[in-house]
């Protein structure tokens, strides 16, 4: 049926040199890692060279290939066709250029195609750098290219559809009534579902890349590492395999720490690291390649460990693919806060991972039995003996991390062979991580400062021993001083965490004596330095942070003695203008404002001493980010202030319902009670209404009386929300609303608009009666007596003329040639005069009022004036230009009717936030700390880099 | 034998008891039925009952949020989470509560939802409370 149809508008050359390319990319791959392989197997033969040359073609075909489809798949999103599917989903109308980055890379099938254009990158590289190691690696490389071109190819095999084309049209994926319109193109994107608002900042355009460069680049000492295995040149394959893994730590490690910046900086996840299961799997490989680092730099300086070697870099790239699967299959749905959903591409995964799993192990076990022994045995003086316990406390909490992590797979295991385990990660998974990794860290400060008193190759113990315990003594010593210090400043707790910062600065102390007193500063021992003193930073800053973390926005005033222990009150509600003090603070919500679809809630900072004095004051803007529709808030994001020593991180947990969400403020504002009520011009009326309330669940009754006066109709009346527009019948009423309980009162002024045959009705809220009050067209009736009734009466008049109406005095005062009236728009053609008249009444009272006279277009206009206070109209219906003599129109109404009002008691305050405050102490520490790691892997590379060339 | 294989040893063994011990902290899904009999803390997963009231008046109190969930075996309790009503509650498509039973109420300290995307393919945000 639908074949039949003729669409317009679709751009189909697009998806069809997509379907093209990737199927063309995927066949190359294929070729290529073959390739390779027959290459690596005829190394030393003449076909060496023509099986080298096909590999090195198959890349490049499959390279121009998926780069092509990465250009397609931008330039159809850039372009906005929504027929595509992907674009359907990930970009909007609205969507911002700089987004398109982020909104590629959201799918699924995006953030396939980014780890591939790294994956083609490095391998560039290899295959211009790595002379003999070319084809072994890429041969490696392109097989693991094989299996993730797979998950792109979007064909059906059979019922089996295999990978998803980030190509494939709109409505090949899904079958919708709105595919049986020829023009259907046209309406979709209305439809778009753009780019997630959680997702629209910078950090969705740098943290992606990064994370896949990480992702990709450990994919090349995996591959250095089967190759070694392969070419039995164990020895050679060292010094790419270190060089490449300092590479993959470096870059992993800087992904990660900016997927906990994001956290930290930008989401409502009030923490850089929640042990996620996300966060969990890319930190498994991490702690691995560092391990692997490890046991790579004992066997280039001694021979051992190159077994170990070859173990951790495999197992990184296993557990990338590991990660990958759970991240990807939608299994971690119960346990994550952010995993992607399931594609169907679960069975694909499975094979991805098993595939390499075992042709490692098969290559660990052929290889193996090549990889030269050791003449001797270490000694546990030296410093690769500790060196490499340590790379196994390291393996140690990968496999803890893992273990719970993986609670989901067990349950998926068990349902595989019929039984029902029902099982969920921990309790408090939290304390759960860090009860483990605690004694991690105990040990990796241990070992990593033990080892740096240590030689490589210890032959003479006796000679290096009165050294080694001389420094390790002084270490000690100051680090025992330097703990109690710090101890002073974070609260520790228990014996474990103080444990922890005492390794902490044990291996800072102990890095800092090895470059100053034991080695010489060169570069291979800054690289050290700086990233174990970095880590014994990260320590500081882990334990203060987290240790001593405090809620500002706990209420002092909370009711409930009841609440356990481990229960916070950990929010407060700031209503606006209203300081409050809590913790050292005061606190001020002041406002709010809205810039695109940002609303921020201006909050103040206040400190105060002991005393009592101000001494400090600070803004923050925590703010709320709206869907594309504007209807309601999609996320709150928080607010940071910074300091050298602590931050303090503030976000809004929570707004009158009303404000959250346009379709909640309707359902509100039909379920107030209003009542009509009418009152003459100051003159107070007393208003009785009992409105239901709950008091912690239960119903009960209040009875609201207030006092109203309406003191004056407001011809030219404001409103947050009324935007005046030509030709408006605009009305306020000034009122005042009294609560005699308490002797306060409120003023407003609610608003109504007669725009066209429209009214638009501005309520007004007094917040603290929770009140609101708002007009109808009957006030517009007694406001408004029709001219033709109103029985005008004509006089002419001069300038310094006056006269008497009704015992008013009138006075002509002058011409206004530049008049101005809140119904009179000026355009440039104009002519318009006013004429200023000044009324007495009886009691001496003045009144002004300015009646304009108008031509336009060559017709005359006139625009009365009105003193509303003692109903007297004025017209300036006619000027005679040679004498200067005026016509003016004036009536008055008889008695001013009562003006009716609505009001509704039972109204709810919004003109609140509910805030959360929290101050992480040292939290500097732990951004210093990590950043120095980094730093420390990429001087480590630098420096391998340097080797080559020399 | 080589030191090495001594201190693997001791490594693995170390291994094993520290894997024992973290299983025991692995938590199983139970009911409102359950945890009746239960002493300390256990984990919930249910969903929200719409029909039943949800009261959340930061007026009063901005950290006192009540709602009913229903378990897998269609018990209905009252849930008192000391906390603020997260963002899009009424949407959540699924539940886990950890807490404990306070008489008829169930008392949750920690809270994951997870709500419906309309995202198809993205990331499923959801909130966690803390508290």
């Amino acid at each position: 049926m639908t074949e039949e149809i003729q669409y317009i508008g679709e751009h189909l050359i697009f998806g069809q040199i997509g379907y093209f390319v990737i199927i063309l990319g995927f066949v190359a791959a294929i070729f290529s890692s073959v390739a390779y392989f027959f290459a690596t197997n005829k190394e030393d033969t003449p076909q060496f060279n023509s099986w080298r040359k096909l590999g090195r073609i198959g890349f490049t075909i499959h390279g121009i290939s998926i780069y092509t489809t990465i250009a397609l798949t931008f330039h159809i999103m850039i372009q906005k066709y929504y027929e595509y599917s992907y674009v359907f989903e990930h970009v909007s109308d609205d969507l911002p250029f700089r987004y398109i980055f982020s909104a590629f890379w959201e799918g699924q099938e995006g953030s396939f195609m980014l780890w591939m254009f790294w994956h083609i990158f490095l391998g560039a590289i290899i295959m211009f750098r790595a002379g003999k190691w070319e084809a072994p690696v890429l041969s490696v490389l392109m097989a693991i290219e094989v299996f993730i071109t797979s998950m792109i190819l979007g064909l059906y095999v059979g019922i089996y559809k295999i990978g998803s084309n980030p190509l494939a049209l709109f409505r090949d994926t899904s079958d919708m009534p709105l595919f049986n319109n020829e023009d259907y193109v046209s309406m979709l994107s209305k439809f778009a579902d753009g780019l997630n608002p959680l997702l629209q900042n910078y950090w969705m355009t740098i943290h992606p890349p990064t994370l896949f460069l990480g992702f990709a680049s450990t994919a090349i000492p995996f591959a250095f590492a089967i190759a070694g295995l392969w070419r039995k040149d164990h020895k050679a394959s060292l010094q790419p395999m270190l060089k490449w893994g300092l590479f993959s730590g470096a870059i992993l490690g800087t992904g990660i720490l900016m997927g906990a910046a994001w956290a930290y900086e930008a989401l409502s996840f009030g923490g850089y690291w929640a042990w996620d299961p996300v966060e969990n799997t890319s930190l498994v490989p991490w702690l691995l390649v560092l391990a692997g680092i490890h046991t790579n730099l004992i066997a280039r300086a001694t021979g051992y460990s190159i077994k170990s070697t070859y173990l951790f870099y495999v197992l990184t790239f296993i557990m990338i693919l590991y990660s990958t699967t759970l991240t990807r299959s939608g299994i971690l749905g119960d346990t994550s806060a952010h995993a992607f959903t399931e594609m169907g591409l679960e069975n694909q995964l499975l094979l991805f991972i098993l595939f390499f799993f075992f042709a490692s192990i098969a290559f660990m076990a052929k290889g193996f039995k090549s990889v030269p022994a050791p003449e001797t045995e270490e000694t546990i003086f030296s410093k690769e003996f500790w060196m490499f316990i340590g790379s196994l406390v390291l393996l140690f909490s990968a496999i803890l991390i893992t273990f719970t992590t993986s609670i989901p797979v067990y349950n998926k295991v068990a349902e595989l062979f019929g039984y029902d385990l029902n099982l969920t990660s921990p309790l408090e998974p939290i304390k759960h991580y860090n009860k483990y990794q605690v004694w991690i860290a105990i040990f990796v400060g241990l070992f990593s400062a033990v080892s740096q008193f240590l030689r490589y190759r210890e032959f003479n113990w006796q000679g290096h021993q009165k050294k080694f315990f001389i420094h390790a003594f002084a270490s000690l010593v100051i680090t025992g001083v330097l703990t109690y210090i710090t101890s002073l400043w974070i609260q520790l707790g228990t014996w474990q965490y103080a444990l922890m910062l005492f390794f902490g600065i044990f291996t800072i102390i102990s890095n800092l004596d090895l470059i100053t007193f034991l080695g010489k500063a060169k570069g291979i021992n800054l690289s050290s330095f700086i990233a174990h003193a970095g880590f014994g930073l990260m320590v500081i800053g882990i334990l203060a942070s987290g240790l001593n973390k405090s809620f500002i926005s706990t209420n002092p005033f909370a009711q409930r003695g009841l609440l356990p222990e481990d229960m916070l009150n950990e929010n407060v509600i700031l209503f606006e203008k209203e300081p409050m003090f809590i913790n050292g603070y005061e606190v001020t919500y002041e406002g709010d404002s809205i810039v695109d679809k940002t609303r921020y809630f201006k909050v103040n900072y206040q400190r105060i001493d002991k005393v009592g004095n101000r001494y400090e004051s600070f803004d923050l803007y925590p703010n709320a980010l709206y869907n594309p529709q504007f209807t309601k808030i999609a996320t709150f994001n928080p607010s940071t202030k910074h300091y050298l020593n602590r931050d303090i991180f503030s976000r809004i947990s929570g707004l009158a319902p009303g404000e959250q969400d346009i379709e909640e403020a309707q359902a509100i504002e039909d379920s107030l009670n209003y009542y009509n009520y009418s009152a003459f011009l100051n003159t107070p009326i007393e208003v009785f209404d009992t409105v239901k309330v709950k008091e912690f669940g239960l119903d009960t009754t209040v009875i609201k009386r207030f006092l109203v006066t309406i003191k004056e109709v407001n011809r030219s009346p404001v409103h947050h929300e009324y935007k005046p527009e030509v030709g408006d019948l605009a009305v306020g009423l000034k009122m005042n609303i009294q609560f005699p309980e308490d002797n306060k009162s409120y003023d407003m002024e609610p608003v109504i608009v007669l725009r066209g045959s429209l009214l638009f009705n501005y309520a007004a809220q007094v917040n603290q009666l929770a009140t609101k009050v708002k007009l109808n067209e009957k006030t517009l009736d007694a406001i408004f007596t029709p001219e033709d009734e109103l029985g005008y009466q004509s006089f002419e008049l001069k300038p310094g003329d006056n006269l008497n109406y009704n015992g008013y005095k009138i006075d002509f005062l002058n011409f206004e040639k530049e008049p101005t009236h809140s119904a009179y728009i000026k355009t440039d053609n104009d002519i318009a005069v006013g004429a200023s008249l000044e009324i007495t009444d009886k009691e001496g009272q003045i009144f002004n009022a300015q009646p304009i006279y108008l031509i336009r277009n060559n017709k005359p206009f006139i625009i009365k004036d009105e003193v509303s206070n003692l109903g007297l109209h004025f017209q300036f219906v006619n000027i005679d230009p040679k004498t200067g003599i005026v016509t003016i129109n004036i009536a008055q109404h008889k008695k001013l009717n009562k003006i009716d009002f609505e009001l509704a008691a039972n109204s709810f305050r919004n003109d609140y936030i509910v805030l959360e405050a929290v101050v992480f102490p040292g939290i500097n520490f732990v951004w210093l700390g990590t950043c120095m790691m980094m730093l420390g892997l990429f001087v480590g590379m630098g420096r391998r880099l340097r080797e080559k060339v020399a | 034998m080589k030191k090495i294989h001594i201190i693997g040893i001791i490594m693995i063994l170390l291994a094993g008891a520290a894997l024992f011990m973290a299983s025991e902290d692995i938590a199983t899904y139970s009911t409102f039925a359950q945890a009746e009999s239960v002493e300390g803390k256990i984990k919930v997963a249910g969903q929200l009952v719409l029909d039943k009231e949800m009261y959340y008046n930061p007026e009063k109190d901005p950290n006192y949020f009540t709602f009913h969930i229903q378990d897998v075996e269609g018990t209905e309790k009252k849930v008192i989470l000391y906390g603020s009503k997260p963002q899009d509650f009424e949407l959540s498509e699924q539940i886990v509560l950890t807490g404990r039973m306070d008489g008829e109420n169930f008392v949750a300290t920690d809270m994951l939802t997870k709500c419906p995307s309309k995202y198809k393919d993205d990331e499923i945000f959801l909130r966690e409370s803390d508290i």
